[in-house]
């Protein structure tokens, strides 16, 4: 076939396959970060919109969708991200979830059995993808149970891109978690959007402060309203020592809600993974062995990396909420 | 930028129109596609195109030095110094890390205290590609095999966005000249450029993405929780996710070379019809496969130098071949238990020689030796998959210890889909060649509107978002 024609299919192509996705591609195009490249998506997207939907294509595609068996998620208030992996739904020993009867319990967490194993929920971004991976191979899997919800990319600035607390409260509700391990806030030094999608509060304006503090305080009440605890971790020292001041500010802010809320303890990563000057560092020494921590990318960590923090998450835990040591694999 | 992406479609037709506009004018259309190629690269990360600048130029300075020595030994020589300079940013952007972290270990171990700056350097992408094929330039001008190009053409060889990430590791003498070759605009090969682009996105967009979220990430994190029966089925699936992901890509870089009007050597050739571990080598990564037996193996003697010392090169050859993919243990065990197979094999070929055994293969032992020759290539994905030696020997202790707990992570769809990847191994030729002339005879519409149903279908059932190719980290 000769160029010019190989070039008309691949326009053809191209822009007919647009037309076919542009109500996905859209929503995706808003959800992405604030610049140029979403503001071209935008501009070139509406227009094919609005033609897809004059000629109703969206009929033809989600019946296909629906044959493929590749359904939206009909769940309330969750963005256009699915969660990671389905939420699990207690079994038979909920009677003796935490939140029967006492939504704000004290004294230690329950100690488990291999019959009633304790619920424990990692949330947040990438980092609490790794968290999540690392936090099951240190517990005893006799004893607890590991949801793992970490999802990269998110955070709790653009719930028009994936809703934290209405994802919680779900998981609260079916997982009725007794301990919920939080780490996020990588992604957040953005504005603060509404589920809607329109920013509420600019980033760099005076008040985000605050208005990022209240997103973090009713999480915080949304993860410990079953009767759940709460293991905020701190963000880790990055590489990029410009993010440093924002990071350091939202630490500030994971760290004050925890002290005001009875049932969240706030774990500082920044100290435990650094230099003794508080900087950046791919290595820490393990008695006369020098270990990596962190990935290339001078972000995430290493397998080690997360091993050492979900270990410090539930030394967190033991220390707080008197979580029993047995939980913990030698 | 990654091949299943809209960046690459809108960039990939930006550079056909370029492309076919500048064909008959041979420089503007070369400086064309180093400018595009360079663009490619630099959507990582655009510090790094130094460094492809860099190994561009030393493999043309070393190509002319090597050229300029009349004397057999001065020209070894020149190799030899223009090798090692090659080698050196891939020594130490890949390996540094590695050597520095192992090295303080062992000797904090006897209590010496090293005081090796421990530096944690990034892989430039595509670097361990591009560093082999401009060593094979260099070494082919010392053999002869090719003389040297001009600096353009040295620069267009070994930065052409089709190859440049993760292969296939073209020979000079496949490229070069076809760098000034006038290509013909009215025929290209579109449907089969089709097929390998289509099926290559199915391959990454769907299969892999789909095993490696179904099964793999959840055993391979924790084996601890899984059964025997999903640590096999496990493992076969990451058989399947890497071959999907890796032949996925270089099917789609071979499709895209051909839309341009360029043809790149094959890099697999269904692998898991093998029934030996020498066939596998030969049907895997088949341009590595020659370019480590053509560049390391017979410079080490290859099997001319004794019994003992084709062994001793096997195992070298296959342990260097381990450590390429990556500076980790893991890596160096999944090299040096190919190179143990391979010398079995070649142990037991020289054992049937001397007997004279030559007698046809029974139909039941074909299918034996490729049942066998598929789990023995299983288990040395064990290694080659798991973070660390102790997540392989735990997954392995799961084979042993790991009956009776539940199997949830088995579905019938995983296993289906296991099923209908091995069975493509054995797919007649004839039926994707029927469906290209058939594609082939339709109009640019006609193909368009096909082109977007599949990329439809593949775009609904693949996952939000596509995961970097493996190999991209080697």
């Amino acid at each position: 076939m000769p160029a010019g024609r190989v070039l008309l299919a691949m326009l053809i192509c191209l822009g007919l396959w647009t037309l076919l996705v542009s109500p996905s591609l859209k929503r995706s195009a808003e959800a992405s970060p604030e610049g140029t490249r979403r503001s071209v998506s935008l501009a070139v997207l509406g227009p094919v919109s609005a033609i897809s939907e004059a000629l109703r294509v969206s009929v033809v595609t989600d019946a296909v969708v629906r044959a493929l068996g590749r359904e939206d998620p009909e769940v309330p208030g969750i963005g256009i991200v699915e969660p990671p992996e389905p939420i699990p739904t207690v079994p038979g020993d909920a009677a003796e979830g935490p939140n029967q009867g006492d939504p704000k319990p004290t004294g230690p967490i329950r100690v488990p059995t291999s019959r009633k194993k304790l619920r424990v929920v990692v949330v947040g971004d990438s980092l609490a993808s790794g968290l999540g991976t690392y936090l099951e191979r240190v517990m005893k899997p006799s004893l607890v149970r590991v949801s793992r919800q970490g999802q990269i990319s998110t955070g709790l600035s653009r719930p028009d891109y994936f809703n934290w607390p209405a994802t919680m409260r779900l998981i609260v509700d079916r997982f009725k978690p007794d301990l919920v391990v939080v780490m996020l806030g990588e992604n957040d030094s953005q504005s603060l959007r509404s589920p809607q999608g329109p920013i509420t509060m600019p980033i760099g304006t005076f008040d985000w402060a605050d208005a990022y503090e209240e997103r973090v305080r009713d999480f915080a009440h949304i993860a410990t309203s079953g009767g759940s605890r709460v293991v905020w971790v701190g963000l880790p020292v990055i590489r990029d020592q410009a993010r440093w001041e924002i990071l350091k500010r939202l630490n500030g802010i994971y760290d004050d809600v925890a002290a005001d809320e009875a049932d969240v303890a706030f774990l500082d990563t920044w100290g435990r993974f650094s230099t003794p000057s508080g900087g950046y560092t791919a290595y820490l020494h393990d008695g006369n062995k020098v270990i990596e921590i962190r990935s290339p990318d001078g972000l995430h960590f290493t397998p080690t990396g997360y091993e050492l923090l979900a270990r410090a998450a539930m030394e967190l835990a033991m220390q707080e909420f008197q979580l029993a040591d047995k939980t913990i694999a030698d | 930028m990654l091949f299943p992406t809209v960046d690459f479609a809108l960039f990939f037709c930006l550079v056909f129109l370029g492309h076919w506009l500048l064909n008959p004018r041979p420089l503007p259309w070369k400086l064309f596609m180093i400018g595009a190629s360079y663009v490619f690269y630099a959507w990582w990360d655009w510090h790094f195109v130094w460094l492809l600048a860099g190994v561009s130029a030393l493999a043309q300075l070393g190509g002319l030095a090597v050229a300029r020595q009349t004397d057999p030994r001065r020209r070894r020589w020149a190799t030899g110094i223009a090798v090692v300079a090659l080698l050196l940013p891939l020594a130490y952007f890949k390996y540094y890390g590695f050597f520095v972290l192992n090295v303080t270990n062992a000797l904090g171990e006897l209590g010496i205290h090293a005081g090796l700056p421990l530096i944690q350097v990034i892989l430039p992408i595509g670097v361990s590609f591009y560093t082999f094929m401009a060593i094979a330039y260099v070494v082919d001008i010392e053999r002869g095999d090719t003389t040297p190009a001009s600096w353009i053409d040295v620069f267009l060889y070994l930065s052409f966005f089709p190859h440049l990430v993760a292969g296939p590791i073209v020979r000079p003498n496949e490229l070069i000249p076809q760098l000034d070759v006038r290509r013909d605009p009215r025929h290209i090969d579109v449907a089969k450029a089709g097929w390998l682009i289509f099926g290559g996105l199915f391959k990454k967009v769907v299969i892999s993405s789909f095993l490696a979220t179904a099964i793999v990430d959840p055993v391979f994190g924790d084996p601890a929780r899984h059964s025997a029966i999903e640590a096999i089925v496990a493992v076969w699936a990451y058989a399947i996710v890497i071959y999907a992901d890796f032949s996925g890509y270089t099917d789609i870089a071979i499709g895209a070379a051909l839309l341009l009007g360029f043809r790149f050597p094959q890099n697999f050739e269904r692998p898991y019809s093998a029934v030996s571990i020498q066939e596998f080598w030969r049907r895997w990564h088949m341009t590595l496969s020659r370019w480590l037996r053509d560049y390391l193996y017979i410079p080490l003697g290859g099997n001319r130098r004794g019994t003992t010392r084709t062994y001793v090169n096997l195992m070298l050859t296959m342990l260097l071949g381990g450590l390429w993919h990556g500076a980790a243990w893991t890596f160096v065990i999944w090299g040096a238990y190919h190179g143990v197979l391979l010398s079995v094999h070649h142990y037991r070929e020289g054992r049937r020689a001397e007997r004279g055994a030559d007698e046809p293969a029974r139909p039941g032992l074909v299918w034996g030796q490729r049942f066998v020759t598929f789990q023995l290539v299983c288990l040395g994905w064990v290694f080659f998959r798991s973070d660390s030696l102790a997540t392989a020997l735990e997954l392995l202790g799961r084979l042993l210890w790991g009956w009776g707990t539940p199997t949830e992570l088995v579905t019938p769809l995983v296993l289906a889909t296991i099923a209908l990847m091995l069975v493509t191994q054995l797919w007649p030729r004839a039926f994707a060649e029927h469906l290209q002339e058939r594609v082939a005879a339709l109009g640019p519409v006609s193909l368009g509107a096909v082109g977007a149903v599949s990329l439809f279908v593949i775009t609904t059932l693949g996952p939000q978002g596509v995961a970097p190719f493996i190999y991209f980290q080697f």
